[in-house]
């Protein structure tokens, strides 16, 4: 429940004759503002009243004398007395031109002082408001039941009306107050879960890295890993979370920096929904980058994934010493098998180069068609 | 001749880590934390080239570009991030910076990049070669071909970035002069820059939203 004291919902929390935008004296505009509805709506109720024996005339006239303007100062007291009675006025003579007898306007103006003397205060000045509001509407009840004259469908849906002005004003806000109390809840809740996310990740790896500070190649691994888990967290990236090659290569590079402990760059453009031959393709670029990795001696290695209209490129690129692919030691079982075998078997291709100044694998298969 | 940095950075940690690692071969005559202080420097000292951060405490590092720019022609600004996201290097690049780098580039290819930006040459990242190639993929047929679409030899010299060559490699790989590569490379970004075709946008909001 909200904790601000009770208001009569009828105050109009901060009501106020807008200073400058309103079309004549701005009570229109101020009525509007207050309720936060268009004022317009606010317009066009008054000028329909203004119809009914001039009732909207009259309740204008009493709002402008009653009202302050927003920078302006109270009016006096009887300037807002003469204000009130316009105002009174106004309702009996609207209530006149509905057809209604005085032993609804008694009643009537009983609920207007109430409800004015209720506005925007708290305490006693409140409790004999609702006291005078609940008087009006029994003395109304109780005359109409005597007179007999109308039937008790009227009189129910009269009380009804009643309790409908008096609360539902006030119920409205009260729920605009639980969707405020939502929005800080959820506020809070996304705060929480980020105070345990640093918790767990960055907390912890900053600890490590204390204990660590000797082991350079371990300090930079592990903030590296701290640094793509914050990454992926903070820019969600849309093609990272399929089960696509994008996100395949992405865990693949991830994998190879853990185990070695030499980054990778890793750029991909496009994308394509991971089937066995493509399966094949991360599984060959993985296994030049770990060889990459572990062989080359190079600080850094560099993987390009390219999806073209045609075919698919994985470029795994290092800086480091090369080797002659030709002259390779028969135990060499992973650029035979893992990296040629497999691309030739899914109807790609592999091709290697390599220089004293770095390596190059170049693996390309065809898109399914 | 060393060119003059203005190095615009919130990080104190970070501007520390930059000016010792850049050492002799480039001379650092202001440093700054935000907008409002990067523009009257900038504007006061007129350097050879800006490293701007691409996020700020109070806006993108574009705004600086944006104010200092038209009134500084010759100043050059280089982007410097952390953050990737393909839509705020986009962003920085197209208010008129040369180039964009990570902030885990090393010293000596910072060096490098500071001096290719000093002279007017454009800086791609391999990533940025990568956002570039993404946001050049065509489906829709260009509106104006001049720059919605890159030439063949400007694909295969960003696809030749993005692998992790360097200009020169990349320049003895295509038989071309690193000059001609390097106008390759300030042609695109020049589309980059210039091409309003709505694909741009719409990857960059697909790239966002999705």
């Amino acid at each position: 429940m909200s904790s601000t004291p009770y208001r009569l919902p009828l105050a109009l929390p901060g009501l106020r004759r807008a200073d400058g935008d309103g079309a004549i004296a701005g009570v229109c505009a101020g009525i509007a503002r207050s309720l936060r509805v268009d004022a317009t709506l606010v317009r066009l109720t008054f000028a329909l009243l203004a119809f009914a024996g001039g009732a909207g005339v009259a309740a204008y006239a009493g709002a402008w004398l009653a009202l302050a303007t927003e920078s302006g100062p109270r009016p006096s007291p009887r300037r807002r007395l003469l204000g009130y009675a316009a105002l009174a006025v106004a309702g009996a003579i609207a209530l006149r031109g509905f057809g209604f007898s005085d032993s609804l306007i008694w009643p009537a103006t009983l609920c207007g002082a109430g409800i004015l003397l209720a506005r925007g205060r708290s305490g006693i000045p409140v409790v004999v408001g609702l006291s005078l509001v609940v008087l009006g509407v029994i003395v109304f009840v109780d005359q109409n039941a005597s007179s007999n004259g109308r039937d008790a469908a009227f009189e129910s849906s009269a009380v009804a009306i009643a309790l409908l002005l008096v609360l539902g004003p006030w119920a409205w806000r009260l729920a605009a107050e639980r969707d405020a109390e939502r929005t800080a809840r959820i506020r809070s809740q996304e705060r929480a879960e980020m105070a345990a996310r640093v918790h767990d990740s960055v907390l912890q790896t900053l600890a490590l890295v204390q204990r660590e500070a000797g082991d350079s190649r371990r300090v930079a691994s592990l903030a590296r890993r701290q640094e793509r888990e914050l990454r992926s967290w903070l820019y969600p990236d849309p093609r990272a979370d399929g089960a696509g090659l994008a996100s395949a290569m992405d865990a693949a590079a991830a994998e190879v920096e853990e185990l070695h402990g030499v980054p990778v760059e890793l750029v991909r453009t496009g994308d394509v929904p991971v089937d066995d031959r493509v399966d094949a393709l991360v599984l060959a670029a993985r296994e030049a980058m770990a060889n990459a990795a572990q062989h080359s001696g190079a600080d850094e290695i560099s993987t390009f994934v390219d999806v073209g209209d045609d075919a698919i490129a994985v470029y795994v690129r290092d800086r480091g010493t090369g080797f002659d692919p030709e002259s390779l030691p028969s135990g060499a079982h992973g650029i035979a098998e893992s990296i040629r075998g497999r691309m030739e078997r899914a109807g790609g291709t592999a091709s290697i180069s390599s220089s004293p100044e770095g390596t190059e694998v170049e693996l390309r298969i065809r898109r399914a068609p | 001749m060393k060119p003059r940095v203005v190095l615009v950075d919130d990080h104190d940690l970070f501007r520390a880590g930059v000016r010792s690692e850049l050492g002799s071969g480039i001379d650092i005559v202001g440093e700054a934390g935000s907008i409002a202080e990067a523009v009257p420097l900038i504007r006061e000292l007129d350097p050879d080239v800006v490293l701007l951060d691409v996020h700020l405490p109070d806006g993108g590092g574009h705004a600086v570009i944006a104010q200092v720019a038209p009134e500084r022609p010759g100043v050059r600004f280089l982007a410097l991030s952390v953050s990737d996201a393909a839509e705020d290097v986009i962003d920085v690049i197209r208010a008129g910076a040369r180039g964009y780098v990570t902030k885990t580039i090393s010293g000596a290819e910072l060096v490098d990049a500071i001096k290719r930006t000093a002279e007017g040459d454009a800086v791609f990242s391999p990533r940025l070669a990568g956002f570039v190639l993404d946001a050049f993929r065509s489906v829709a047929p260009p509106v104006d071909p001049e720059l919605d679409v890159l030439t063949t030899r400007e694909r295969e010299v960003l696809q030749l970035i993005a692998r992790g060559y360097r200009y020169k490699e990349i320049a003895a790989r295509l038989h071309l002069s690193v000059k001609t590569v390097e106008s390759h490379v300030s042609a695109v970004l020049r589309k980059l820059q210039l091409s309003n075709r709505h694909e741009l946008t719409r990857w960059a909001a697909e790239r966002r939203l999705i």
